[in-house]
């Protein structure tokens, strides 16, 4: 069943009276390939999303499928499957007529309609509830026959509008993991968008990272943790500490006593300049202490531990270990504070 | 370029549909209105005339009483009976939502008769009678606002933080309950006035004389004035009630604009 | 949405009241339904028991006969005709408003639009007739220029005071009512429906037959049939718009207990009355039938 399909946006801009939605947005799909657009509310990955599913129009650039021009053809014409994030199953309909809904379009027999709608139940463990109504559905159900919905037409780019957002926690990590398992199955080009970053980095093969419009790196979830090429993709990935700190000299930083470098991704800042230097919670190194910086919290976490720490500063210095080594700090003990990196990203105060 | 095409054809069909149905005749009433006498030229004579006919203002007034009075105790009847519903009574929801229908439903002239075999003397000798047959017409339409005011605020949170407090229900009620839901009761006033101010079946079969009844008779006299006086009852009802909806929906769209202001700062 | 939430002192609210074997009213809702019970239930009683009398006060079903061939049922069917028509013409122009403000109206206008369906709603009786009479009456202006055009529609028959005359004012208020009933189903239909629609390749047409119409039909005949019921008793228009040429049952009824006739008709009175509020309970019945099927699919 692989349908690889390459999607390529090139400049694409849009903007809705004065503000600018998306400004020279360009992405390369590789057939088979699963990227996710992440970003804050308003950064322009549903309108990204919105426009090549044909939903909106596009102020200027392109969209090819394939070597298609696909803004050239009317939004039923694109050969594309759309999960919404809630509400999108035809309330009138059973399970296995919605599914059926694109075949009938297609003109495809009542036998072979009838075989896809048992295969994609299949495909979504769902086949109990062929004759059922989507309001006899819990929420996870009917995402997953939404995503049976779209697959059924073996679509050529698979589109998902934050089709979890609607889900409870645990529901939704479970369906997040069936959508990877089925995409992967089925080998469909998918564009994924969501504001949650565990979901993007937990199933993307590649993840883009969105602010304003604009996309500010695009690589895989490891490098886009480990190397992020932004201030803001530091601080929207993962969690970051915000210590306040001094620059040295130019490519130098004070931060807690330790003098770092500067990483080459930072802000531009001047000599004198304060700061703030970002620091990963596993690079906060922790030693028992007489005296200085105390433990104000310590949440269990399962395998991890994030100790939190006041170190005289506004905000607490979190720092992840092993819930093993944790078990040596108590609260209120003082501790020393070590950064165990070379180099540190620094944004403006 | 094929959706403007259907979406133009749509709102110009609608529009000169509503051309013809309302704006004609409603601009023919209003030039017929200003009509001199003996047909020569235009002019406010016959607004003249009907305001200086003698019961205008009595029968006006008496209307403008008795629509307020329905409007009072429709509010005092219903916003605590709404409230409740909403509140901890969820299951008589379908039962009352029902007999709020039936007004609708009830030819008004079955329930005239039936107020004449019903009501006892000391009743239909006063003309207030009609107020609290005002209130049953208006059930429907008030019974409506109201419920739909209450559902779009988290009544039942806003009632347990206040009680949880420490205030008491009548404090709850004047404190949180009713400045939340101003906008759906002040509709609801004021579909009660408006019904009680324009009705005429219930008022004519139990013979009483209001504004609308005395209009009749009035008309009979003088076909041009009368025209004059049904226009301006139509357009002093019309300004009134979009005044209100413009004043309702400008705090209505500034709340809005507070919210995405919020939104982006977030 | 079926939670229990439980407010403060509600339990003993509940105790309170009037229980009955089958049923109780809690206390709170006791002026309600004294209120209900006392100014709409018991007249409809009142007139029911009378329609059951004889003048000399026997129980009989003679009050009934007359409703059944002659003048009565003629008014009757005259009257139901009337509601047909124009619920019929009211729901098509008010639906097709209700869609044009529902899909191409900004907020502020549509608050407008709302008001003055309201006012329009609920206009009647004289003062409608009179402004239908100088826009369509022999001396209006547009006759006038109509027939200055060479269109003379007097000649042809065509009065105000007829049954078409009628059914062109009722207009007047049937559609803005269906704008005021029908306009918050459309707004049931959630534009994600239309794009999954869409993105599955099917056609306007398409979303329109399998899910837009099957979905707001129900909804449409329950704004259909409240307009009827309104159309089949209206009143205060009727009133105006005839001189005693148009058969109506309101106005029928409105005549025999006017006293205008021998008081051995006033239990006639009755028993159309009642005839009158059953051919409602049809139309309500088929309302609340028509609710309960819009609400289905709806958790």
């Amino acid at each position: 069943m692989s349908k690889g399909s390459e999607l390529v946006i090139t400049g694409i801009s849009r903007s809705f009276g004065a503000v600018r939605a998306l400004d020279q947005f360009s992405l390369t799909i590789t057939p088979g390939e699963l990227v996710c657009l992440l970003g804050p509310s308003g950064c322009g990955k549903t309108t990204a999303l919105r426009i090549v599913a044909g939903l909106e129009k596009a102020d200027s650039g392109s969209v090819f499928l394939d070597g298609e021009d696909l803004l050239a053809k009317d939004a039923a014409q694109r050969d594309i499957g759309m999960v919404f994030q809630s509400y999108s199953l035809f309330p009138n309909m059973t399970v296995a007529e919605n599914i059926s809904y694109g075949l009938k379009v297609r003109k495809h027999s009542k036998q072979k309609i009838s075989q896809r709608v048992d295969e994609m139940l299949e495909l979504v463990s769902l086949q109990s509830k062929i004759n059922n109504f989507p309001h006899q559905l819990s929420g996870g159900q009917q995402q997953r026959v939404a995503l049976a919905r779209a697959l059924a037409i073996e679509p050529r780019v698979l589109l998902l509008d934050e089709p979890l957002s609607a889900l409870d926690a645990q529901v939704r990590t479970q369906i997040r993991d069936e959508i990877r398992r089925i995409q992967l199955e089925s080998g469909t080009t998918t564009l994924f968008v969501t504001h949650d970053q565990e979901e993007a980095m937990a199933i993307s093969d590649r993840v883009g990272v969105m602010q304003h419009g604009r996309l500010e790196q695009i690589d895989s979830p490891n490098t886009l943790y480990n190397k992020p090429a932004t201030t803001f993709v530091a601080g929207f990935v993962g969690i970051t500490n915000y210590i306040p700190s001094v620059v040295e000299s130019k490519g130098e930083v004070q931060v807690l006593g330790q003098l770092l470098d500067i990483s080459e991704h930072s802000q531009a800042v001047k000599k004198g300049e304060e700061v703030r230097a970002m620091v990963r919670p596993e690079s906060i190194q922790i030693e028992k202490a007489s005296h200085g910086p105390t433990v104000i919290t310590k949440p269990f976490l399962g395998p991890m531990t994030r100790i939190g720490i006041d170190a005289g500063l506004k905000d607490l210095i979190y720092a992840e270990l092993s819930s093993k080594d944790a078990k040596k700090f108590e609260m209120g003990d003082h501790v020393t504070v070590t950064i165990k990196t070379d180099s540190v990203m620094v944004s403006h105060a | 370029m094929k959706i403007n095409l259907t979406k133009y054809s749509l709102v110009g069909i609608a529009t000169l549909l509503a051309l013809i149905i309302f704006v004609v005749p409603y601009s023919a009433s209003i030039e017929y209105s200003l009509r001199g006498n003996f047909g020569k030229g235009h002019n406010l004579t016959n607004y003249y005339w009907f305001i200086h006919q003698d019961g205008f203002l009595s029968h006006l007034s008496l209307s403008l009483e008795l629509g307020l009075l329905a409007g009072i105790l429709n509010l005092l009847l219903m916003v605590p009976t709404a409230t409740m519903l909403h509140l901890s009574l969820q299951r008589y929801k379908p039962i009352v939502d029902f007999i709020c229908i039936l007004p609708l439903m009830i030819p008004v002239v079955s329930l005239a008769v039936g107020a004449e075999y019903s009501m006892p003397s000391f009743i239909q000798n006063s003309q207030f009678e009609l107020v609290f047959f005002f209130v049953i017409l208006a059930l429907p339409f008030t019974f409506r606002v109201l419920d739909s005011a209450l559902s779009a605020v988290p009544l039942k949170t806003l009632v347990e933080a206040s009680r949880s407090l420490g205030a008491s229900w009548p404090s709850t009620i004047i404190r949180v309950v009713l400045p939340a839901t101003r906008g759906g009761i002040s509709s609801a006033f004021f579909l009660s006035f408006a019904l009680g101010i324009g009705e005429y079946t219930m008022t004519s079969l139990l013979h009483w004389e209001t504004f609308t009844t005395w209009t009749v008779v009035i008309s009979q006299q003088n076909l041009l004035g009368s025209i004059a006086l049904s226009t301006f009852s139509f357009l002093f009802a019309v300004a009134l009630l979009v005044v209100i909806a413009i004043a309702t929906s400008r705090r209505k769209i500034r709340k809005n604009s507070e919210i995405q202001l919020v939104e982006e700062t977030v | 949405m079926n939670q229990r939430t439980v407010v403060p002192g509600s339990e003993k609210v509940r105790e309170l009241g009037i229980s009955g074997r089958k049923f109780s009213i809690p206390l709170p809702l006791l002026p309600f339904f004294i209120f209900v019970g006392y100014f709409l239930a018991w007249p409809i009683t009142k007139v029911f028991i009378a329609s059951l009398k004889s003048n000399d006060n026997k129980w009989t079903l003679s009050n009934y006969g007359p409703l059944l061939h002659g003048v009565y049922l003629h008014s009757f069917i005259v009257s139901i005709k009337i509601g047909l028509i124009t619920a019929l013409l009211g729901s098509i122009f008010g639906g097709l408003f209700a869609f044009v403000i529902d899909s191409y109206a900004g907020p502020r206008l549509t608050s407008v639009l709302d008001s003055i369906s309201a006012v329009f709603a609920n206009s009647g009786g004289v003062p409608l007739a009179f402004t239908f009479l100088a826009s369509f009456g022999a001396n209006a202006g547009l006759i006038k220029l109509l027939k200055r055009w060479g269109w003379d529609l007097y000649a042809e028959g065509f009065s105000i005071f007829s049954f078409t005359g009628i059914c062109l004012v009722y207009i007047f208020f049937q559609a803005p009512l269906m704008v005021l009933v029908f306009k918050p189903a459309l707004k049931g239909l959630r534009k994600e429906w239309r794009e999954a629609s869409t993105s599955l390749g099917g056609s306007n047409a398409m979303y329109l037959r399998k899910i837009a119409i099957p979905i707001l039909f129900p909804s449409f005949v329950g704004s259909f049939l409240l307009l009827f019921a309104g159309g089949f008793s209206a009143f205060a228009t009727a009133s105006a718009l005839t001189v005693g040429n148009v058969p109506l049952i309101p106005l029928v009824i409105g005549n025999l207990i006017n006293g205008n006739v021998i008081s051995n008709k006033t239990h006639l009175g009755a028993s159309l009355a009642i005839g009158a509020i059953v051919i409602a309970f049809f139309a309500m019945s088929g309302y609340v039938w028509a609710q309960r099927k819009s609400t289905q699919w709806r958790k």
